[in-house]
């Protein structure tokens, strides 16, 4: 071993013991601020875990079996109306055909027809403001449509408008027109 | 927890009453309160078609009709027509066999239009015609459906059956052959009469049907896209004249709409 060993010796295990020291305050408060800093996001980040990892559920049966019956009947309440909903959705396979009537007298106008069982207040018009001109705008599917106006709850009126007034059978006339694909045009 | 019930039981109603709605006619017409008498007789009648394998939906949609009206009509005349109704689904369903054409599921569609088309005084050959120039059930049920629209628009019934058969042969969707009555509306608007509609159909020039080449106002509307025209000031068309039931106190207006 040279002298030029020894000195390269002596240095090496002086930096070996330096290193075994513990670290100054200053260093020791720096790296534990860290730490702690790394703990905390990756906590933060952690929330998502709850949804992929197996949790233990306790359900009361009877409790089970009403929310069931809940949801089954809200959905059955919420398909009727999307259906009767004076055409605030549009099912499948109709399309949207509009009906006028002037009546200014009217107090209220109605749509009854083979498409609403005849129904005299389910299809309700709306009155054009600083008019006499009543409508109402409903999907109906392709083909053909018997209806009448039902003027303030009593009085059953015709379209002026429709295909064809057809005989209904029982001595009076339906207003009758047949819904293409593309809509209805009118005379 | 009881008041979890108790909204789980008025949710379980509220949706046994959605579908009362789809129930029998019986059912329907007894909800509505009619005559209880009334809705016997109307079961039987239904019975009786169902047992003759006849389709029963119009005279089910004719029932409800008249118990609709009826401050205007009495239930024995409701019932009389639905008699009516049966006798002729019956003869319909006679040409359909008569005709041995294949109806498979869509007959009681196809037997319900030939009913109707034979209420418009189409005649028997009339109806068996179109019956067999039409290329499915489908299509035969809405040729039907559309020559007796055009015969109660004031077409001569060998002109609606000669345009609906055109329409057919031409190929496409069987529903395109519904916008016919608009084309007849839409050239009655413009002017034409009744007999220069069926000479243009009987010369081959068909009916020129909305939205296609050569027509103009009133033509369908772009797809998903509710289309109305602003209201006609024109006179009311002659052709739309009500008859037997009371007149408005103004007039209808053109309307027209299509998404499509």
């Amino acid at each position: 071993m040279t002298e030029h060993d020894d000195t390269r010796y002596e240095r090496m295990l002086a930096a070996y013991r330096d290193g075994l020291r513990p670290p100054g305050d200053e260093v020791r408060q720096r790296v534990m601020t860290e730490l702690a800093g790394r703990r905390q996001g990756a906590a933060e980040r952690a929330w998502w875990r709850w949804f992929v990892q197996p949790h233990t559920v306790r359900v009361r049966p009877m409790l089970a079996a009403a929310a069931l019956v809940i949801v089954v009947g809200l959905s059955a309440s919420v398909s009727q109306l999307l259906v009767d909903g004076n055409g605030a959705a549009i099912p499948d396979g109709t399309v949207l055909v509009q009906f006028e009537l002037e009546f200014p007298q009217a107090e209220t106008v109605a749509l009854a027809g083979s498409f609403n069982d005849w129904n005299d207040s389910a299809t309700q018009f709306t009155r054009h403001e600083g008019s006499g001109v009543w409508s109402v705008t409903i999907p109906l599917p392709p083909g053909r449509h018997e209806y009448l106006f039902v003027v303030n709850g009593e009085q059953w009126v015709p379209d002026p408008r429709a295909h064809a007034a057809v005989d209904d059978g029982f001595g009076n006339l339906n207003s009758m027109i047949v819904v293409g694909p593309r809509g209805v045009v009118r005379s | 927890m009881k008041r979890m019930w108790a909204l789980a039981i008025a949710m379980t109603v509220l949706g046994q009453a959605a579908v009362a709605q789809d129930g029998d006619v019986v059912s329907r017409l007894r909800a509505a309160g009619a005559d209880p008498q009334f809705a016997e007789r109307v079961g039987e009648i239904v019975t009786a078609a169902r047992d003759e394998g006849l389709p029963t939906g119009p005279i089910e949609e004719k029932a409800i009709e008249g118990w609709a009206k009826r401050h205007r009509v009495p239930p024995e005349r409701v019932t009389a027509v639905l008699e009516q109704v049966r006798l002729r689904l019956r003869e319909a369903h006679q040409i359909m066999v008569e005709s041995r054409v294949e109806l498979r599921e869509r007959h009681g569609e196809t037997v319900a239009a030939a009913a109707e088309a034979l209420g418009r005084n189409m005649t028997r050959e009339q109806v068996r015609e179109l019956v067999q120039a039409a290329p499915t059930p489908e299509a035969a049920a809405a040729g039907l459906t559309v020559a007796a629209s055009l015969v109660a628009q004031g077409l001569e019934a060998g002109a609606a059956v000669y345009a609906v058969r055109t329409q057919l042969r031409a190929g496409g969707p069987p529903e395109r052959v519904y916008e016919l009555p608009s084309a007849m509306a839409d050239m009655r608007a413009r002017g034409a009469t009744l007999s220069d509609v069926a000479g243009q159909i009987m010369q081959g020039g068909g009916l020129p049907m909305p939205g296609g080449a050569g027509a103009g106002a009133g033509t369908g509307s772009g797809p998903n896209r509710p289309s109305v025209l602003p209201p006609s000031r024109n006179p009311t068309d002659p052709a739309g004249q009500p008859g037997g039931n009371q007149q408005p106190g103004g007039q209808g207006k053109k309307n027209q709409g299509g998404n499509g």
